[in-house]
């Protein structure tokens, strides 16, 4: 869920749930199903940061209209002047 | 080598071609070759066209190609993409020209006035009798060069645009999700992205969109990279390279690549070059790092960092619901200290009034039982002789109609009736078979007398 939400969406909803909680006007009721919501996300967090793997990923295509998985262009087909 | 000006202005015509000299022989042919030499031996005369040939190849095979060094005027660019200029000193003039082929090379048109130092060679224009240096490089004297120039040129264009200004920068995404990243494939700088990502933000998705990074239209494909990137739905993008020399990193140094990085819908990072070197993408990004390890580093949140953040969250949380259970409990005390101390006023209040009230009633009550209960007895007594019961005990007997209603004189008793007579341990039905007959009580104890000869059982 972390990953289709991204990580910063996440932090911004726990913020707000903070920020929220810091205010007076929540119901007893609603404080604690706000808490719950946050502790939720942040453990979801915790264990997407935990288990995560990087992925790199291609744009190809003339237009840059596909994306596939990206793997290194073998020695042979080195452009010319890509040294660095 | 012989001096060639002494052959060509001899008397030797030239020949019919230049081709047929490309021997590099310096001597023209001999003007027997010549039909019309043939026919007017003397004095021999020479087409324009051959004069101009002879002069050129003259030229051309006896000077080799030179650097030239001389001050900047004229330059022209025209449509073709050629370009002329005069190169001149303060005593004589050469005119420059620079053909496409080469003039896409340069990075700018030098300035009027500009100290230049090209490199070409003579030749000699047929059609219009003049010569000229065909220039294959050109270089400004001062430091930098024709480079500089260019870059300078450009940066202050883009500064007067205010793609330059600082307040146009963006904050980088503190939590990227996806990263776009601009380099060539094989790069040393796309694997220390790579790396620096992996090992900070691993959660990260890096899109890489190649491209080359050098040579003749590197910065139209980096600008088309950097704008195919953004369309993508990337948070960052980060443009990558390692360094080299300013004509290795020219295509950084493009308009397009500028237009496009400005373009971006989303920041750019610049890692492109070492520490020293400044490109015109470094200045219109929204962040220039020294590397390409630094833009990732400044782009990958550290992961240590990130869960000092989460950690934080935690315990905001954890006070922001101690505040709201603490604040409520405050003022659940504060109404529950209210209520006990008004109802303790009130009860005080109370109960005094009750005490008195209690005390009070107790004696009124009291007396009351007392007093009662002795007229208790006295009825209790009174009913007693009063009760039926104990009448019936000693033999009377109570006639009553269906209704329980008692019978009390003759009327009552018509003949045919039906009615029960009550005993003291049951009920007798009856009728009356005849017309009573009216008869005055005598005394009491006559009627007791009679009553005892009608009793039953008992």
């Amino acid at each position: 869920m972390e990953a289709e939400r991204g990580l910063d969406a996440t932090l911004k909803r726990i913020e707000a749930i903070v920020a929220a909680l810091d205010s007076d006007s929540l119901g007893l009721d609603e404080a604690l199903a706000l808490f719950e919501e946050g502790v939720g996300h942040l453990r979801r967090a915790q264990e997407f940061l935990a288990m995560a793997e990087l992925r790199v990923e291609e744009l190809i295509g003339r237009e840059g209209e596909e994306v596939r998985e990206f793997r290194e262009p073998g020695q042979g087909d080195r452009d010319a002047g890509d040294d660095s | 080598m012989s001096d060639p000006t002494l052959d060509l202005f001899g008397d030797a015509p030239p020949g019919d071609g230049g081709e047929a000299r490309r021997d590099g022989g310096r001597r023209p042919p001999p003007p027997r070759s010549e039909p019309e030499a043939r026919s007017l031996p003397a004095p021999r005369v020479w087409t324009v066209r051959q004069v101009n040939r002879a002069v050129r190849l003259q030229l051309e095979q006896t000077l080799p190609q030179l650097w030239v060094g001389g001050e900047m005027a004229n330059f022209r660019r025209q449509r073709s993409g050629h370009c002329y200029f005069t190169l001149k000193d303060d005593a004589a003039q050469l005119r420059c020209v620079m053909f496409r082929r080469e003039a896409v090379r340069l990075p700018a048109d030098p300035e009027e006035g500009m100290t230049l130092k090209v490199f070409g060679g003579l030749t000699l224009y047929e059609a219009r009798g003049v010569y000229q240096l065909v220039v294959a490089k050109v270089e400004a004297e001062s430091e930098g060069g024709m480079w500089k120039l260019a870059f300078d040129r450009l940066a202050s264009r883009l500064d007067a645009e205010g793609l330059t200004d600082p307040g146009r920068k963006r904050p980088l995404p503190a939590f990227p999700n996806r990263v776009g990243i601009v380099s060539s494939p094989t790069s040393a700088a796309l694997k220390d992205v790579i790396a620096v990502v992996g090992r900070r933000a691993p959660w990260v998705r890096l899109l890489v969109r190649s491209t080359r990074v050098q040579g003749q239209g590197a910065g139209a494909e980096i600008a088309a990279a950097i704008s195919s990137l953004a369309s993508r739905d990337v948070d960052v993008v980060i443009v990558a390279r390692g360094g080299g020399s300013i004509e290795d990193l020219w295509g950084f140094n493009e308009e397009p690549v500028a237009r496009a990085v400005a373009a971006s819908p989303v920041p750019v990072v610049s890692g492109v070059g070492h520490e020293t070197d400044v490109t015109i993408c470094d200045l219109v990004a929204d962040l220039r790092a020294a590397t390409p390890s630094a833009a990732a580093e400044a782009v990958a949140p550290d992961r240590k960092a990130v869960a000092g953040v989460l950690q934080g969250l935690g315990r905001r949380l954890g006070k922001g619901l101690a505040a709201q259970a603490r604040s409520r409990r405050w003022r659940l005390d504060q109404a529950g200290d209210m209520l006990v101390r008004r109802g303790r006023r009130r009860l005080a209040v109370s109960r005094a009034r009750l005490d008195a009230a209690g005390a009070r009633m107790s004696d009124t009550v009291r007396r009351r039982i007392r007093h009662e209960s002795g007229r208790l007895a006295e009825v209790a007594a009174a009913m007693d002789a009063l009760s039926p019961l104990s009448t019936l005990a000693r033999g009377y007997a109570l006639p009553l109609d269906g209704e329980g209603r008692l019978l009390r004189g003759v009327r009552d008793f018509t003949p045919g009736r039906d009615f029960g007579l009550r005993v003291v341990d049951g009920n007798v039905p009856c009728e009356v078979t005849g017309p009573a007959l009216g008869a005055p009580l005598p005394d009491a104890g006559a009627v007791a007398f009679e009553s005892g000869s009608t009793r039953h059982g008992s």
